[in-house]
């Protein structure tokens, strides 16, 4: 596979918790990578490493050993300011728990990444009405988070995450806090976004979110333990070879 | 009994878990009850002194004096000696005007008297150093020596002849230095003078070797001190100039020298005070949350809904009055420093009175109470089941808010949008800036005051010691206000930062840089500071006009405009460690932490 294609790469990726006794290799000896237009889900078992790695990826957190490339650009030596200004350019974060900002409004949690980015703020505003609007929440954009229901405020979170037009999207377990109907909600986005060719990694324990992606890595005490190709998927390359196709 | 033990445990648990917290409200306690503790009985403690000079020095009650020296004045003297309510006396005695040259050429106005070489019965002053006057030699007053900075052994000058300084001694005769000079020559206006006694013949050879102007005086001791002002109505001599100084008169003047020493200290205590609730509310406020989940606690395990609210009350008054006990001894240590900013008197100040204790005390728990009043009056309201899944206060949205943080660069919005859920915070802050530039005005008016210096002609060799005592103290009242303000600072700048904590990591998820975060908050701080500033400059003006003289100077308006700045200089710098400290926490960990 062509590096330049990848969106996203890690090469022996691993990062350590605590110390002495305590210490846990959150990921352990990582090598991942994510073609752009793919959609990856990524499973396993609680406390297996999974926001460890979505972490690294985004440069969140910097690995004790291993690279990390965004966009060809390798991002585990980066300093803060300068990993900041790649999260605004290459990166949406979506989590379990939303992480909106409580005191500005759905509108406001969307328009602040590309505020953050320098754009204008009429290029915000016009940004953010439009991708609330794709999320189907174009009638709560002067909502407060605490007047929207849990499906909502992800859908917000989900607008927020691709108002810079991110590169790459990095949810961590985003259907983990929604019921039956919200997740089937977000489902759909997600088929959505696939389709648009969006470079998506998801960390999910369920099964139908897992069902959408392109490809599935199990993870398992910090380790790739399975990577899958799964049906329909657009690209099929060294998937096949390992064989590990689904 | 149980209660009890609860309650002190409680109190005990919350003391240590925010030791810094502890720390800061007694000492700014401390700080202000000793503050007030000092301003107050200032008058009594200047009282005390005098009294125990007057006793050491067998002051006089009523000392008559006159600028005229003729047969007359001396015969009218000398008859008032012999009057029955008078028991003792001393004199009549010659004071020369001139002038005191010490060797390293500062100038002073002095008058000299010429005493006896043994102690008259009246008027006997009381050596501090060296030995009673001898001929060739003289003795000074503590206070002009201090000044001058001579001691026993130097040389001095006087109207041109030298003398060595045999003798350093104190009197309740005359008030303190530089007010020696009870009249002027002739009678007439005296000016800033130290005080010198030689020998009786000394005194007359250097009057009439330079044809000095000279005035008699006469020490009276009557059989009821308590009634020299009687006993000078009744012997008021309308035909001849002759002045009479009661002892009390002259303690009353020795109190001009702390003119503005008490309102510095008084006012200079309310503003510490103010300083102080507004601190710790924020500290307290700090602990809202928390203090609320353990109101649920409590509540959910039966405990009556006044108990959290005593707990807390319990252990913000327990170290109030700790602080006001350490305040007032602290105020009884150097309250004769403070009281007696020249060394013409000698002795020791009593304890502060029932008053100033109650006064103090009354600020002590002014101060705890008002401090708890939010958190507590908030958890004494939450109800069980709220409390216990309390995180923060919902937050109300502001489209005022958002309307003025879209026309403002990055940072300021988000100091604006991620912190500005407080308005009660933004209010402390404005009004702790506000204290500080009051503070800074007062001083800057002080400096800003011409003043005549106690050397020859107004010359400044000598300083001007009342002036550079408010000076001083307004100085030391001014760094306490600032260090308390930045205490205040700093604290609602941690206690924002930790609020926002969640909102600012959330802001680097989607790319904010650690300095964009950092400058947000200290943005969120300076917002209210530039109000508080602005409103400070006018604040101090006003305040100072309530106690200035009708003729005070103000100081250039550059000054004040520089002091403005300066406060919020000062405030950007102050806001940026914490702040700095805050945005370089790990965003991932504190992102768990939220979820959890
Ligand atoms: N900040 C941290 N400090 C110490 N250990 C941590 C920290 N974050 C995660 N861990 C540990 O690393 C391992 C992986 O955690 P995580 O990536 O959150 O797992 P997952 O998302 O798959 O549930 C777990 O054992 C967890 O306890
Ligand atoms: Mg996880």
């Amino acid at each position: 596979m062509n590096v330049s294609s990848a969106a996203v790469r890690a090469c022996g990726l691993v990062k350590t918790h605590g110390q002495g006794q305590s210490r846990v290799r959150a990921v352990d000896q990582v090598d991942l990578e994510v073609p752009q237009g793919q959609m990856l889900a990524v499973m396993g078992p609680s406390g297996c490493g999974k926001s460890t790695l979505l972490h690294l990826l985004g440069g969140l957190e910097r690995p004790t050993d291993g690279e990390v490339w965004v966009a060809g650009r390798r991002i585990d030596t980066l300093s803060e300011r300068a990993l900041a200004r790649m999260r605004r350019r290459s990166v949406g974060f979506i989590f379990q728990a939303f992480h909106l900002v409580e005191e500005l409004s759905a509108a406001e949690n969307v328009e602040l990444p590309a505020l953050l980015a320098g754009r204008s703020r009429r290029q915000a505003r016009r940004r953010a009405s439009l991708l609330l609007e794709r999320v189907g929440l174009a009638d709560r954009a002067w909502h407060l988070p605490s007047q929207l229901s849990g499906g909502q405020r992800q859908r917000v979170a989900v607008a927020r995450a691709l108002v810079n037009e991110p590169l790459v999207v990095l949810a961590d377990e985003p259907t983990g806090n929604l019921d039956t109907t919200a997740t089937l909600e977000a489902l759909r986005i997600f088929e959505e976004l696939r389709t648009a060719g969006q470079t998506l990694v998801i960390v999910t324990h369920d099964e139908r979110v897992a069902a959408t992606a392109d490809r599935l890595v199990s993870m398992r005490d910090g380790m790739f333990v399975d990577d899958a190709r799964l049906a329909g998927s657009p690209t099929r390359g060294l998937g096949g070879l390992i064989g590990l196709e689904g | 009994m149980g209660f009890i033990v609860l309650i002190a445990r409680l109190v005990l648990a919350g003391v240590r878990r925010h030791k810094v917290q502890a720390a800061v409200l007694l000492l700014a306690v401390t700080v202000a009850t000793a503050t007030l503790a000092l301003g107050l009985p200032l008058r009594g403690v200047s009282d005390a002194l005098y009294e125990q000079t007057r006793a050491a020095t067998a002051g006089p009650d009523v000392v008559a004096l006159s600028g005229d020296t003729g047969p007359a004045v001396t015969s009218a003297l000398a008859s008032l000696a012999n009057e029955p309510e008078v028991i003792a006396h001393h004199g009549p005695y010659r004071i020369v005007y001139a002038d005191l040259t010490t060797r390293d050429s500062t100038s002073s106005p002095v008058v000299v008297q010429g005493f006896g070489e043994t102690p008259g019965a009246v008027n006997r002053p009381l050596l501090t150093s060296g030995q009673w006057v001898r001929s060739g030699g003289t003795v000074l007053e503590r206070g002009f020596a201090t000044a001058l900075g001579v001691s026993v052994g130097d040389r001095v000058t006087i109207a041109g002849r030298p003398y060595p300084v045999v003798g350093i001694a104190v009197t309740a005769a005359t008030s303190i230095y530089p007010w020696a000079a009870q009249i002027g020559p002739g009678g007439g206006p005296s000016d800033y003078s130290g005080l010198a006694w030689m020998t009786r013949s000394d005194a007359r050879a250097l009057a009439s070797s330079q044809d000095l102007p000279v005035a008699l005086a006469l020490d009276v001791k009557l059989r009821d001190p308590a009634t020299a002002q009687a006993f000078l109505d009744a012997h008021r001599v309308s035909t001849l100039m002759v002045n009479f100084h009661t002892w009390q008169f002259t303690a009353e003047q020795d109190m001009v020298i702390l003119r503005d020493t008490q309102p510095i200290l008084v006012v200079g205590s309310w503003l510490l005070s103010f300083l102080a609730i507004t601190g710790v509310a924020a500290l307290a406020a700090g602990r809202t949350v928390e203090q609320t989940r353990r109101a649920g606690l409590l509540k959910a395990v039966g405990a009556a809904p006044g108990l959290i609210a005593t707990v807390l009350l319990t252990e913000y008054l327990a170290l109030a009055l700790a602080g006001d006990a350490l305040g007032l001894v602290i105020a009884r240590l150097i309250a004769p420093a403070i009281a007696s900013p020249t060394a013409s008197r000698i002795g020791d100040a009593a304890g502060p009175g029932g008053a100033t204790v109650a006064t103090a005390t009354v600020l002590a728990v002014a101060v705890a109470v008002l401090s708890t009043l939010r958190p507590t009056l908030r958890a004494m309201r939450t109800a069980t089941v709220t409390a216990l899944s309390a995180t923060a206060h919902q937050p109300r949205h502001r489209p005022w808010l958002t309307a003025l943080s879209a026309l403002l660069p990055t940072p300021l919005l988000l100091g604006l949008r991620l912190t500005a859920r407080r308005p009660g915070r933004a209010v402390l802050q404005a009004c702790s800036t506000a204290t500080t530039v009051i503070a800074i005005v007062a001083l800057l008016t002080l400096y800003a005051q011409p003043e005549r210096g106690y050397g020859l002609d107004g010359s400044s060799a000598l300083p001007n010691l009342r002036g550079e005592h408010d000076r001083r103290l307004m100085l030391t009242v001014t760094i306490l206000l600032i260090a308390l303000a930045v205490v205040n600072t700093i604290t609602l700048t941690w206690t924002t930062a930790m609020e926002a904590r969640a909102n600012m990591a959330i802001a680097r998820t989607l790319g904010a840089t650690p300095g964009q975060i950092a400058a947000g908050l200290s943005t969120a701080q300076l917002l209210p500071s530039l109000p508080g500033a602005i409103i400070g400059v006018p604040m101090g003006i006003g305040l100072l006009s309530l106690f200035a003289a009708r003729n005070s100077a103000e100081p250039p308006s550059s000054w004040l405009l520089g002091a403005a700045l300066a406060t919020l200089l000062a405030t950007a710098a102050l806001t940026a460690l914490p702040a700095r400290l805050a945005a370089r926490r790990p965003v991932a960990q504190t992102l768990s932490a939220e979820t959890a």
